[in-house]
């Protein structure tokens, strides 16, 4: 953004007025900018219940798209008093979906991450995905543990949509495939509601869902493809499809 | 030849019911992914199963009439069967052809279908089993 003194009440409604009049995405991305402030502070009331700020941040801006696409102009309500409910909303109904699932003992936290390790191993020497007793044996704990390790592992996906992973550390970030790129938003954009969620995704998101999707690429090769660990695709996976399904959901007529 | 008692001779299945609301979904993925992980599906099996029973809940829960989601995971000798259905309003159909969540069911399954009759509607999917897990497989 250009613009560098602070924003007025008034730029929203300029802003609103022009985003119904043309439907520009651009716009809408301008005011989720302007409004990030208002998520990060909604957010950190949320922050003492063991979630990442920068993920509650992520679900906030879900709230907050919601509360674009839906808010009217004519009502003659602040936005700001017309958003945080929704945001709000959204950051309670992300706990309450979590439900139990939010405290994962350490126990389970350090065979979650020792499986990362083992399946990447596991993959390299079978030359394919490895089963849940292949792994037992190579990490020499029960398939229950294995299971277990594994959902904890789904269930505590603390990393943010783009950040790489800790696990991943020193993996490559070779995402850098514009052709491939191209394709994969022609193909999405085909859903067209889908058009403006894609586009806020980060470009190696973008590739990971174009290519378990549309290319039919297993997790494992794709993990090998973009330089991450199968883990981390999956839970990038999981993450890109519930952003997208929150963010289409239909109108619900709540109005 | 060693015979374990138990072993599955034709196919064995697992049923659950679950309340119909969006905190109850991880239950049906922990089951789905539990069934698939002993059953010897790769891990990248499992993740597209517990995935797919995940967005064909979803679905099913924006349209849901009844009280209950219903789960069943059949194995048999080369395909793990999940089903999930509900009583669903007859508006619309849950799913359709043309839509993102039909596309994604697709990848994740290796056959998918959407009955819905009666007030009824059930997800379908099925995924096949390796042909030889032994055997060095690559893709």
């Amino acid at each position: 953004m250009t613009q560098e003194e602070p924003y007025t009440r008034e730029d929203t409604k300029k802003l609103f007025r022009r985003l119904q009049e043309t439907g520009d995405p651009e716009i809408r991305a301008a005011l989720v900018q302007l409004h990030l402030p208002l998520v990060e502070y909604l957010a950190r009331r949320f922050k003492d219940r063991g979630e990442p700020l920068d993920d509650l941040i992520q679900v906030g801006s879900v709230g907050l798209l919601k509360a674009i696409d839906r808010f009217d102009l004519d009502r003659g309500v602040e936005f700001s008093t017309y958003a945080t409910p929704t945001i709000v909303g959204e950051l309670k109904r992300y706990f309450r979906d979590k439900g139990w699932a939010v405290r994962v003992p350490r126990r389970l936290q350090e065979l979650s991450l020792r499986m990362n390790k083992i399946v990447s191993q596991r993959t390299q020497e079978l030359g394919r995905s490895p089963t849940v007793s292949e792994l037992a044996q190579a990490a020499e704990v029960t398939e229950e543990e294995v299971l277990e390790a594994l959902e904890s592992g789904q269930a505590y996906s603390t990393t943010s949509l783009d950040a790489p992973s800790n696990d991943d550390e020193d993996a490559p970030q070779r995402v850098e495939r514009m052709g491939e790129n191209d394709a994969a938003i022609e193909n999405l954009e085909y859903f067209a509601s889908l058009a403006p969620l894609i586009e806020q995704l980060p470009e190696r998101e973008r590739q990971i869902l174009y290519l378990r999707f549309f290319k039919g690429m297993t997790q494992s090769k794709i993990a090998e493809e973009v330089g991450i660990s199968q883990m981390h695709v999956s839970r990038l996976l999981s993450r890109i499809l519930s952003f997208l399904r929150e963010g289409m959901e239909p109108d619900e007529s709540e109005a | 030849m060693t015979t374990v008692t138990g072993e599955p001779s034709t196919s064995q299945s697992v049923e659950m019911r679950v309340p119909p609301t969006a905190g109850h979904l991880s239950l049906l993925r922990t089951v789905v992914g539990g069934c698939a992980g002993r059953e010897d599906f790769t891990l990248d099996q499992v993740d597209d199963l517990r995935m797919a029973v995940d967005e064909a809940a979803v679905q099913l829960l924006r349209h849901v009439a009844g009280d209950a989601i219903e789960l069943t995971v059949t194995s048999d000798e080369d395909a793990l069967e999940i089903r999930v259905g509900a009583e669903t309003k007859a508006s619309q159909p849950v799913i359709d052809r043309e839509s993102f969540s039909w596309t994604i069911l697709q990848a994740l399954a290796d056959e998918l279908d959407v009955d819905a009759l009666e007030g009824r509607t059930t997800v379908v999917m099925r995924k096949k089993r390796l042909p030889d897990l032994q055997a060095e497989d690559p893709t």
